[in-house]
C-alpha cells in the first residue's frame, strides 16, 4: 500500500537528526563550554560545526559512490575483513552511545523527575519503549519524531524568548579572551556531539532521496548549531561564564526560572524536561535502531530480532557501567574524543581513497553509486 | 451442483418442503392459473415479507394475474422470454439458489412445466426506514440516518452522488446469514489496492454469521490488539457520501445502520459532516476543541494525579493550599479516589446505556448529581476529583466518534496508573507509548498519524484540513486517499465584478 515501502522522506530523515544532535549538545554543551572558554564558547560552537561540515562531506562523497547500502559499499571497496572490521568499530560507537544516552536520560529523570525511582527500572523502561519503537521499523520512527518536532520546538522557542528578559548583555564579555587550545578543545568537544549524524551513512536504503541525505545532514548541523548559540549565549547572559560552568544541565536550571505570564505555572522545569526527554529518547531510538540494524547487517539476520534483543541487552548493561562508576564518563569523553571522531573521519577518507585507488570515477554518473 | 429445478411442478414442490421442513414463517401456496385455470404454480414467501397477493396490490399479485389472464399454452413462453414483465424478477436454476433468494425477503414462484423458480421482489423484510441518527448530531445539515436495511442505505448515497462513477460491489458475508456486504466507492478516485485488499481480507475469513458491521471490522482490521479503531463508522449518509468524494471507500452491511468508511486517520475520526457546513472560523475553533478533547479525555486524570502527588512545585501555593484543604478528611489515597469515582462514571454510563431513554437520563442526574454531591459531602472523594472527572467524561463526550473516544477511555486508565505510579516520567511514558504505537498504525497503507505525518506525500495540501479547517476556497485538492491526478475537487471560476 501506500505507507509500506520501507522510505522515509528528507523531511522526516532532517527532523530525526535535528532531534538527535540538539538533546545531548543543548543539555551538556554549555556548561562545558563555559568552564573550558567562557564566552568564546559561541566560536566553538562554529569552529565544531566547521568540523562537522568536514566530516558530513566525506561521508557525503562516500554516499555518492554507493549503490546500495553503506555495509556492501564498503565490503565491495576495502574488502570483507575490512569491511567488517569497520562495521564493528561503527557498531561499538552506536551501543556505546545508546548505553550513554541511556544513563544520561535515566539520570535525568531521577534527578528531577522520580528522585526516589530505581535506575534499573526506568532504564528498562525506556529501553523497551524504544524496542518497540525499532520493532516495526524506520517509518513509525521517523513518524514519531516529524510529529514532536513542532510539539517541542514550540514551547522550547517561547521559553527561550521568555528567558531574553533575564539576559545580561554585560556578560558576554570578555570575548577572544580564550586560549588557542581552549578553543580547540571546545570545538572538539562539540564535533562529538556531531557524530551521531554517521547515521545517514546507514539510512541509503531506507531514504526516498538518499543522494540528498549528506546535505539534509548539513542542514541540521547548522540548524542545531544556531540553535545551541542562541541557548549558550541566553544560558551565558543569565548566568555568567563561572556560575554555567558549575552547573552541570544549565539549560533545565533555566527553565526552572522562567515565568510564564499570568503566573498560573509557578516552575515549568519538569514540564520542559519533556523537551530533553524526547529528544535525548530520540537520540536513543536511533542508537539502538543504528546498532541492531549493523548487527542484523553482520550476522546476516533475516529478521533482526536476535541483533535487537542483543542490543538492547548490551545497552542496559553499559547504562548500569555508567551508572555505577562514574569515571567512565571520563573515560568515554576521551573515547568520543580520540578515537570515534578520528575513526570515522579516517574510515571515510580511506574508503574514498581506496575507491579513487581502485574505480577512480567511472561508475558515477549523475549520482548514480557502484 | 444442487437440486436442479426441472418443469415437474411436484417434484420442484418436494424438493422445497423438503427443505423447509418446520419452517412455520415459511409460508406456500398452490395456485391455479391460466384462462381456464388448467395449470398450477406453487408461491413461496416468508409471512411477512410480502405485501399481499391481492390482484392489485402487489408485484407478484399482478403477475398471477396476468397468469390467469392467459391461455394455459402461453404461460411458460410468457414467462421466459421476460420473465413476467417484471424488471427485477430474476429466474433461479438451483433450488438452494433459489432459496436463498427468497430469503433475502422475496417471493418465488414455481411454474408447472417452467424448469426454474422466479423471484419477485416485494416490500421484503421490515425495517424501521429513514430515521433521525441519534449519535453523530449536527447543527447544520441533513438529519437523515443510515437504517438496517442495505438497500435503503445504499439508495441514500446513491440520492446524495448522482454519478455513475459511484460502483456498489457487492458480496455476502456469514456462511449462515449470508448477510449482503456492499463497497460503495467512486470508480474513477479510489486506489483500486484499496479495494482488492478490503476483497482481500474479506475473504479471508469464514463465519458463521455477521450481525453487524462491527463484526466484519474486527475481522477485517489489521491491528487487531490496538485500541484505535482502524475503520471510521458512521450513521450519517452525508458523512458517508463525503468520505466517499474524496476517495475512500464504505462498507455497508445489512442488518446495520453502522457504515464502516476506510482508510481512516487520527484526523477523519476528529471531523464531523457540519465541519463543512459551518462557516471555517467556528469550524476551526471546534475542530481545535476536539483534539484538545481527545488528548485530555486521555491524561486529565493522570496528569491531575502527577502535578499533587509528584510535582506540587508546577502549581500556585494557593491553589496548591486550596486543593490540600478540599482533600481534607478523604480516607484514600488520590489515585484510588481517582479510581473510584473514574470507575463510578463508567458504570453510570454503561447503566445509562442499557437503560429506556427516559431512564437513561435519569440515571445520569442521580449519578451525577446526587451520588456525586453525597460522596463529597462524606468525604469519600474530593470535590475537585469531581470536577477532573467530569471534565474528563465532556472531553470524551466531544470527540465526535465513539468507537475513537472508547480508545481514550480506556487509555485514560493506563495513564492513571502510570501518572499515580511514576508521575511525570510515567505521563511521558505513556504518551511515548502511544505515539510510538500511533505512528506505526496504519489504515489500508495510510499513517494514522497523516498528515501530521508524511504530509510532503500530498503536497503539504492535506494539512489546511487538520487542526484548523481552512476555508473552502482554499481546500482545493482532495486528500491523500484519491487516486494521483484524480485530486483536484474545487476549480474556482474568475468573474467580472459586479
Amino acid at each position: 500500500m501506500f505507507a509500506d515501502n520501507w522510505k522515509i522522506s528528507l523531511r522526516q530523515v532532517r527532523r530525526l537528526l535535528i532531534l538527535d544532535i540538539f538533546g545531548l549538545s543543548s543539555l551538556m554543551m554549555p556548561g562545558a563550554l563555559s568552564s573550558l572558554t567562557g564566552a568564546d564558547g559561541i566560536f566553538c560552537l562554529l569552529f565544531g560545526m566547521a568540523g562537522g561540515c568536514v566530516l558530513l562531506l566525506c561521508m557525503g562523497a562516500n554516499l555518492k559512490r554507493a549503490k546500495e547500502d553503506y555495509y556492501h559499499y564498503m565490503t565491495g571497496t576495502v574488502g570483507q575483513f575490512l569491511g567488517d572490521f569497520f562495521m564493528v568499530f561503527y557498531f561499538l560507537y552506536f551501543i556505546i552511545l545508546c548505553g550513554f544516552v541511556l544513563y544520561q536520560i535515566t539520570t535525568l529523570v531521577l534527578s528531577w523527575m522520580l528522585p526516589e525511582g530505581p535506575f534499573w527500572g526506568v532504564g528498562i523502561l525506556l529501553l523497551l519503549l524504544a524496542a518497540y519503537g525499532t520493532i516495526r521499523g524506520i517509518e513509525g520512527r521517523a513518524r514519531i519524531y516529524e510529529i514532536l518536532f513542532w510539539f517541542l520546538g514550540i514551547p522550547l522557542l517561547v521559553m527561550l524568548f521568555l528567558a531574553i528578559q533575564k539576559v545580561d548583555s554585560d556578560r558576554w564579555a570578555p570575548i577572544v579572551y580564550s586560549s588557542g587550545e581552549g578553543i580547540l578543545q571546545g570545538s572538539l568537544s562539540f564535533s562529538v556531539f556531531l557524530l551521531p549524524l554517521t547515521g545517514i551513512l546507514f539510512l541509503k536504503p531506507f531514504c526516498q532521496n538518499g543522494q540528498k541525505l549528506a546535505s539534509c545532514a548539513r542542514t541540521a548541523l547548522v540548524s542545531v548549531t544556531l540553535l545551541d548559540g542562541v541557548i549558550y549565549l541566553i544560558l551565558l547572559g543569565v548566568f555568567g561564564s563561572n556560575t554555567m560552568g558549575v552547573l552541570k544541565r544549565p539549560a533545565i536550571t533555566l527553565m526552572s526560572m522562567v515565568n510564564l505570564p499570568g503566573g498560573f505555572f509557578t516552575r515549568q522545569d519538569v514540564v520542559m524536561i519533556s523537551v530533553w526527554f524526547f529528544a535525548l529518547f530520540a537520540l536513543l531510538h536511533t542508537g539502538v535502531f543504528q546498532s541492531s540494524l549493523i548487527l542484523k547487517e553482520l550476522f546476516h539476520e533475516p529478521k533482526g530480532g536476535w541483533s535487537l534483543l542483543v542490543t538492547v541487552i548490551l545497552a542496559f548493561a553499559i547504562s548500569a557501567a555508567f551508572f555505577r562508576n562514574q569515571i567512565l564518563e571520563e573515560a568515554y569523553e576521551i573515547y568520543q574524543k580520540w578515537i570515534a571522531l578520528p575513526g570515522m573521519l579516517l574510515i571515510s577518507l580511506f574508503l574514498l581513497l581506496v575507491y579513487w585507488f581502485r574505480f577512480g570515477n567511472k561508475w558515477i554518473k549523475k549520482g548514480e553509486g557502484r | 451442483m444442487g437440486i436442479q429445478i426441472t418443469q415437474d411442478l411436484e417434484e420442484n414442490i418436494r424438493n422445497f418442503e423438503e427443505m423447509f421442513q418446520d419452517c412455520a414463517d415459511i409460508k406456500r401456496r398452490r395456485i391455479r392459473v391460466g384462462a381456464q385455470g388448467g395449470r398450477e404454480c406453487y408461491i413461496a414467501y416468508i409471512e411477512v415479507a410480502l405485501s399481499s397477493v391481492d390482484w392489485t396490490d402487489s408485484a407478484v399479485g399482478k403477475f398471477l394475474q396476468t397468469l390467469r389472464g392467459m391461455p394455459e399454452g402461453e404461460l411458460v413462453e410468457y414467462v421466459k422470454k421476460n420473465v413476467g414483465g417484471i424488471s427485477d424478477a430474476k429466474p433461479f436454476g438451483a433450488l438452494e439458489e433459489a432459496a436463498q433468494g427468497m430469503l433475502t425477503g422475496d417471493t418465488l414462484i414455481f411454474l408447472e412445466g417452467y424448469d426454474k423458480a422466479l423471484k419477485i421482489p416485494d416490500k421484503g423484510y421490515p425495517g424501521r426506514g429513514v430515521y433521525e441518527t441519534e449519535s453523530e448530531k449536527v447543527i447544520r445539515g441533513s438529519n437523515e440516518g443510515f437504517s438496517e436495511s442495505v438497500k435503503l442505505n445504499t439508495a441514500l448515497i446513491r440520492k446524495r452522488l448522482r454519478s455513475p462513477n459511484v460502483k456498489v460491489k457487492e458480496s455476502f458475508a456469514g456462511r449462515r446469514t449470508h448477510t449482503n456486504v456492499d463497497l460503495v466507492y467512486m470508480k474513477d478516485l479510489i486506489y483500486p489496492e484499496v479495494l482488492e485488499e478490503v476483497e482481500k481480507r474479506l475473504g479471508a475469513f469464514e463465519i458463521d454469521g455477521t450481525l453487524d458491521s462491527g463484526i466484519i471490522e474486527q475481522l477485517t482490521e489489521e491491528r487487531k490488539y490496538s485500541p484505535f479503531p482502524q475503520f471510521q463508522t458512521t450513521q450519517r449518509p452525508d458523512r458517508a457520501a463525503m468520505a466517499i468524494l474524496e476517495g475512500r471507500v464504505v462498507m455497508l452491511s445489512d442488518n446495520s445502520p453502522v457504515a464502516l468508511i476506510f482508510p481512516a486517520t487520527y484526523n477523519t475520526f476528529i471531523q464531523t459532516s457540519d465541519d463543512y457546513y459551518s462557516r471555517w472560523e467556528i469550524a476551526s475553533f471546534t475542530r481545535v476543541l476536539r483534539y484538545l478533547a481527545s488528548f485530555l479525555a486521555m491524561v486529565f486524570p493522570g496528569v491531575y494525579l502527577a502535578m499533587t502527588n509528584f510535582h506540587t512545585q508546577i502549581l500556585p501555593t494557593d491553589l496548591l493550599l486550596s486543593l490540600a484543604a478540599a482533600r481534607q478528611g478523604v480516607p484514600f489515597p488520590a489515585l484510588v479516589e481517582v479510581l473510584i469515582m473514574e470507575l463510578a462514571f463508567e458504570l453510570l454510563r454503561e447503566a445509562g446505556v442499557r437503560l429506556p431513554g427516559a431512564n437513561g437520563n435519569t440515571i445520569g442526574i442521580v449519578g451525577g448529581l446526587i451520588i456525586g454531591q453525597a460522596a463529597v459531602d462524606a468525604n469519600i472523594v474530593s470535590p475537585i476529583v469531581v470536577i477532573v472527572v467530569a471534565l474528563t467524561a465532556l472531553c470524551s463526550f466531544a470527540v465526535p466518534n465513539e468507537e475513537f473516544a472508547t480508545a481514550f477511555r480506556i487509555l485514560k486508565f493506563m495513564f492513571i496508573f502510570l501518572c499515580g505510579w511514576m508521575g511525570f516520567f510515567g505521563f511521558l511514558v505513556g504518551l511515548l507509548g502511544v505515539l510510538i504505537h500511533l505512528s506505526h498504525l496504519e489504515s489500508f497503507g495510510i499513517p494514522y498519524l497523516s498528515p501530521f505525518v508524511g504530509a510532503d506525500l500530498s503536497g503539504y495540501q492535506d494539512e489546511r484540513d487538520t487542526f484548523l479547517r481552512l476555508p473552502l476556497k482554499f481546500l482545493k485538492k482532495r486528500p491523500i486517499y484519491t487516486r494521483e491526478g484524480a485530486r483536484t475537487r474545487l476549480k474556482l471560476k474568475k468573474q467580472g465584478k459586479g
